[in-house]
Order: C-alpha cells, then sequence, then structure tokens
C-alpha cells in the first residue's frame, strides 16, 4: 500500500516515543556488551573479576540486558515506527498508551537491574527455578512484560482503525506484520506472567514454601522459544520490506511475505519442550510432536530465504546482470544500510543450520547444555538480529532526529558490521567447537581438577576472549555512531525506505487478516501441544523445590 | 526485390530478466549446507551415543 502518505516523515510525537525506546536499547547495549567482555575475559582463565564482582552476577546482566532490554525497547520502538509511518499517526489516546507502556517497561527494567547489581537476582538470564531471586527482580520483569503490552496494545489499536477506515483493503506490509509479531508476543508472554505471577513471586516473598520445577520450566519454554522469533520477526521486516527499497529493487511478493508471518504465528510457540529433550516429567511422545512442529517453523525461514535470494536477483538482473551469480556483484556493497543486515542475514544460513541440529530430538544430546548454544544464539540473536537492527538504526535514527547519515558515518558502520563478523567468526565458531568437544555453556572458568577433556577447551576459550574483544571494540564504534546520528549528525532528511509491489502483483488476498482463524488454529495447536502434558507435570509432580539464592 | 537470408542464425542471446535460475542455485546451496551439518552430527552421535 504505497500512497502519497508514505511521503510523510513520522510524526515529530511518534518519533519521540521511539527514540526513547531506542535510548534505552542503546545504553542496554553498553552495559550488556559490557558485561559481555568480561564474561570472556574471565572464560579464557586469564583474568580475575575485581571487588568481588561475581561471574554468574555478570551473566545475568549480560543475559537480561541484552537479551531482555535491548531487544524489547528496540523492537517495540522500532514497530510503533514502521505503524505510525504505514497505518497513519497514533491518536492521542493510543500515543498515550504506548507511553505509559514504555515508563512501565523502564521502571521494571531499573527494578531488576539494581536487584541483579546488588547480587540478590544472580539466577541467569532463564531465571529456572529453584535458584530464587529477590522478589523486586521477578516484579520489576512483569513491569516490563506489562508495558510491552501496552505498547502492543497501542499497534493493535492503530490497526483496528485502519481496518475499519479501509474496509476489503488489505493492511500496509508493515503494520500487517508488526501486528502478528504483538500477537505472537501477548500469547507468548501469558507463559511467563504465569510462571511469575502464579509461582515465582509468591515463592520468593515466602508465601509458599516450595516451587514446581517441572511446571515453571515448561513455562518459561512456552514463552521463550516463541521469545526468539518476537526478536525475529522484526528483522524479517527489514528483509522483507525495507532491504528491497534501499538497493532500489522491489519486495518479490506481498502474499509470501504475509504467509510466512502467518506460519510463524502458528507454529513459534506450541514448540518449548525443544528446549526441554532432555528433561524428565515429560513424555517422549509430546516430546516428538513439539520436535515435529518446530520442523514445521523451518518452512517459513525457508520461504524468507528464498524470497530474499529472488528479490536480489531480479534487482541484480534488472541492472543487466549476466550468468548465474552476477546479480550480486550489482548489490550496493558500500551501503550500509543494506551491507550490514547483509552480513546479518548470511550469518542466518549457519545459524539457521545449528537451530535443525539442536531440535533433532536424540541428537540434542550431543549439544545439550554446551557452550555449542551459546555459539548459536549469538549467531541468530547477537548477529543476524542484532545486525539488522544497527542496520535499522543507520536511517531510522537520522530520519527520527532530521539529521543524515554522512558518508563518513556509512563508511565506519561498514567497519564496525566487517568488525562484529570477524569477532563473532571467532566467538561463536570457538563456541560451536568447543560444544562439540563437550565444553559446557554458562559455568565460570574451570579446570575440573585437571582432567584432560576440560585442557582441551582452554584454547577455545582464549578463541572466544579475542572474538569478544574485537565485538565489544564493534560495540564502542556502535556507539558512536548512534550517538553521532542522534546529536551531532548534519540536519537533513533521512528517507524512511518502504519497499514497493512489482507492478504485476496481485493484492494480497483478504484472508490473512481474518484474526478469527489465525488465533483459532493457534490456540487449538498450543491446547493439542500443551494440556497433556500440563496435566502429567502437575498431577506426578515430585516435591516442590525450596529456593535457593545468594548461592554465588 | 527481396533480399536472399544470408546471414546465418545468429544467436540472439536475450538474457531473461525475470530468470530465477541463480535464486534456484542458491537455494540448492542453502539445503546443501544444512543437509551437510546436519548429517556431521548426526555421526558424531552414532558415534558417542
Amino acid at each position: 500500500m504505497i500512497n502519497s502518505a508514505d511521503k510523510l516523515k513520522v510524526d515529530r510525537r511518534d518519533g519521540k516515543l521511539v527514540m526513547a525506546q531506542i535510548y534505552v536499547a542503546f545504553i542496554a547495549l553498553l552495559i550488556g556488551g559490557l558485561a559481555g567482555l568480561l564474561q570472556v575475559l574471565v572464560r579464557s582463565g586469564r583474568f580475575e573479576l575485581p571487588a568481588g564482582i561475581g561471574y554468574y552476577q555478570i551473566l545475568t546482566v549480560h543475559g537480561v540486558v541484552l537479551g531482555l532490554v535491548l531487544t524489547t525497547f528496540f523492537i517495540m520502538g522500532f514497530m510503533q515506527a514502521c505503524v505510525s509511518k504505514t497505518a497513519g499517526t497514533f491518536t492521542t489516546k493510543q500515543r498515550t498508551i504506548a507511553w505509559i507502556g514504555f515508563w512501565l517497561m523502564t521502571i521494571g527494567t531499573v527494578m531488576a537491574a539494581v536487584m541483579i547489581l546488588l547480587n540478590e537476582a544472580s539466577v541467569l538470564y532463564t531465571f529456572y527455578a529453584p535458584l530464587q531471586a529477590h522478589f523486586l527482580f521477578y516484579l520489576g520483569l512483569t513491569l516490563v512484560v506489562v508495558g510491552s503490552w501496552l505498547g502492543s496494545a497501542a499497534i493493535i489499536m492503530k490497526y483496528a482503525e485502519w481496518r475499519r477506515a479501509n474496509p476489503g483493503t488489505p493492511s500496509p506490509l508493515l503494520t500487517f506484520m508488526a501486528l502478528v509479531n504483538v500477537l505472537m508476543w501477548i500469547v507468548a508472554t501469558l507463559g511467563v506472567a504465569a510462571t511469575v505471577l502464579i509461582q515465582l513471586l509468591p515463592w520468593s516473598l515466602g508465601l509458599v514454601e516450595t516451587v514446581n520445577v517441572g511446571v515453571s520450566r515448561t513455562l518459561f519454554w512456552y514463552f521463550g522459544h516463541p521469545l526468539v522469533y518476537f526478536w525475529l520477526l522484526p528483522a524479517y521486516m527489514a528483509w522483507y520490506v525495507i532491504i528491497p527499497k534501499i538497493i532500489g529493487g522491489k519486495i518479490f511478493s506481498d502474499s509470501l511475505a504475509r504467509m510466512s508471518f502467518i506460519l510463524f504465528l502458528l507454529f513459534s510457540i506450541p514448540v518449548g519442550f525443544h528446549h526441554q529433550l532432555l528433561e524428565p516429567g515429560i513424555d517422549a511422545a509430546w516430546k516428538f510432536l513439539q520436535v515435529v512442529l518446530t520442523f514445521l517453523v523451518v518452512i517459513p525461514s525457508l520461504m524468507t530465504a528464498f524470497s530474499l535470494f529472488a528479490t536480489f536477483e531480479t534487482f541484480g538482473r534488472s541492472k543487466g546482470a549476466k550468468g548465474l551469480f552476477g546479480w550480486f556483484k550489482m548489490l550496493p556493497w558500500g551501503d550500509a544500510r543494506f551491507a550490514v543486515p547483509f552480513i546479518g542475514m548470511l550469518s542466518f544460513i549457519p545459524a539457521g543450520a545449528g537451530g535443525l541440529i539442536n531440535a533433532s530430538n536424540q541428537m540434542n544430546q550431543v549439544v545439550h547444555n554446551t557452550i555449542w548454544v551459546t555459539g548459536h544464539f549469538h549467531l541468530t540473536l547477537a548477529t543476524a538480529v542484532v545486525l539488522t537492527f544497527f542496520g535499522i538504526t543507520f536511517w531510522l535514527v537520522p530520519h527520527l532526529t532530521g539529521r543524515v547519515l554522512t558518508k563518513a558515518i556509512n563508511k565506519l558502520a561498514l567497519i564496525q558490521g566487517v568488525l562484529w563478523a570477524i569477532g563473532m567468526t571467532f566467538m561463536s565458531g570457538a563456541m560451536h567447537a568447543a560444544g562439540l568437544l563437550g565444553a559446557p555453556r554458562r559455568s565460570a572458568f574451570s579446570e575440573y581438577g585437571g582432567a584432560p577433556q576440560a585442557a582441551e577447551w582452554i584454547p577455545y576459550q582464549v578463541a572466544q576472549a579475542v572474538g569478544g574483544s574485537i565485538l565489544f571494540l564493534a560495540i564502542i564504534l556502535m556507539l558512536y555512531i548512534f550517538v553521532n546520528l542522534a546529536f551531532f549528525a548534519p540536519k537533513g532528511e533521512e528517507e524512511f525506505p518502504i519497499g514497493e509491489m512489482s507492478t504485476h502483483a496481485e493484492p494480497a488476498p483478504m484472508v490473512f487478516e481474518n484474526w478469527k482463524i489465525w488465533m483459532g488454529i493457534t490456540v487449538l495447536l498450543i491446547l493439542f501441544a500443551y494440556t497433556i502434558p500440563f496435566i502429567d507435570l502437575i498431577q506426578n509432580a515430585p516435591p516442590g523445590s525450596k529456593g535457593y539464592n545468594n548461592l554465588w | 526485390m527481396a533480399k536472399t537470408e544470408l546471414r546465418k542464425n545468429v544467436k540472439t542471446e536475450v538474457e531473461d530478466r525475470s530468470s530465477l535460475k541463480g535464486t534456484l542455485a542458491s537455494v540448492f546451496l542453502l539445503g546443501f549446507f544444512l543437509i551437510v551439518s546436519w548429517v556431521g552430527v548426526f555421526f558424531l552421535f552414532l558415534d558417542r551415543f
């Protein structure tokens, strides 16, 4: 849906809302990145944390601040910018709801961060029971989730308003995609809200003695897997809609993009058991069912890969590219808005291959709880998604602050992307290799009593420290670029790139907008995949566990 | 007077602009990479368990 309104800038008031969230995201990048650097240094065995700071405290900071705070704030801001741009400026009521959401998220983040810094919540990013945090940590996370629901509500309200004003017309593609992501997010966060409000909060307050660990971990992963798609779908929004415009091509297929987002909505939730394949208390048959559903989520990702190759090839051939791969050279490699997200796309290939291995039921035993898994999600989240978010930052921030991305900063941004790729190749590559040799994830440096197997891991841990240090340099560079774009770049107009459909494209079928069907199937699949396992976990539960806190 | 067609069949190579053969090759390469990595770890699994 391209009309004259798309020429306009995002409304200044909506721009402020979006920028507020992006500021928090970049503060999170600084803190979380520093924690990550300390972690890799400790694990190299050549460095000890000063002043009694604990390794697991740093690990919790890194995971929570980057995995939960940076992502949620950036995504909410980016999606609101897309909706404001394509479906129209938010009404005062919608914007107020989104602002209340922002403040709730921020207050919650500060509460959780203070508890982590006081070493009262060193429960790692997964906050698995029976590790127990101070109740303010759980309350803080609850506020982050509730705040994100309000941010989502503004998006849903805008979508509903647009549909009422344009009956019988498919919604703008970016708005449609943002809507799918917030619907998935709301359904998914019900799980984490349930475990926090019903189990962990009363238990950390001492109202109940014990907790059912199996149920809490299952509720966490009911949320935890769609969480990774909540990170990924905004990157896909950029890949499907924004990248084609940046390179000067067309969107390959609007309908294919909508279809793949609907498939993510359906299949990304009833799959949490593939994180729990080695856990007792869940029948193997139900694990197998969720493994099958997991492999169905591969389909929309492969559709995305096909669609991107096709966009690039069609563009290259329109410029006269010849041969099988001539189009590859035609892509605008000097434009950081394209090249940096492209590095992200490329990293998604090994990331996806690793994901297939992780989810393959019995094969999970090879990699379960090893640092291979950490290497995997540093390719998915910390490269594919994050580099795409950086690529978005290069135009979104100047667009909102009325500045421009200069040639010099574009060059720095390219260097930043390449540094990231080099650092991550070392770090994630070493993590994958050490993981296959059995090195555990999460745990601090240890020689395990001089065990020969543990000695094999140490060179890889040094390689991780080298890669991690390069990544930290890339983070500093990114922060410099961000500050420049937000406060110092020359004034001007930076484009909000939105791809256009090819002229012969058919309009998207209206069935994609029938939420009764899609939400109905989503709920049915969840009930099918989870009802009996939950009954089992509750009826046949072992005695509950008391809480363990301040272990380190 | 009709001109005799002297030119032999000159190849008129019209590069098809809508061709997606590069995409086809790319997705095959991608699929091949996915299968090779999977099989690699599968043999590690057979070896260890």
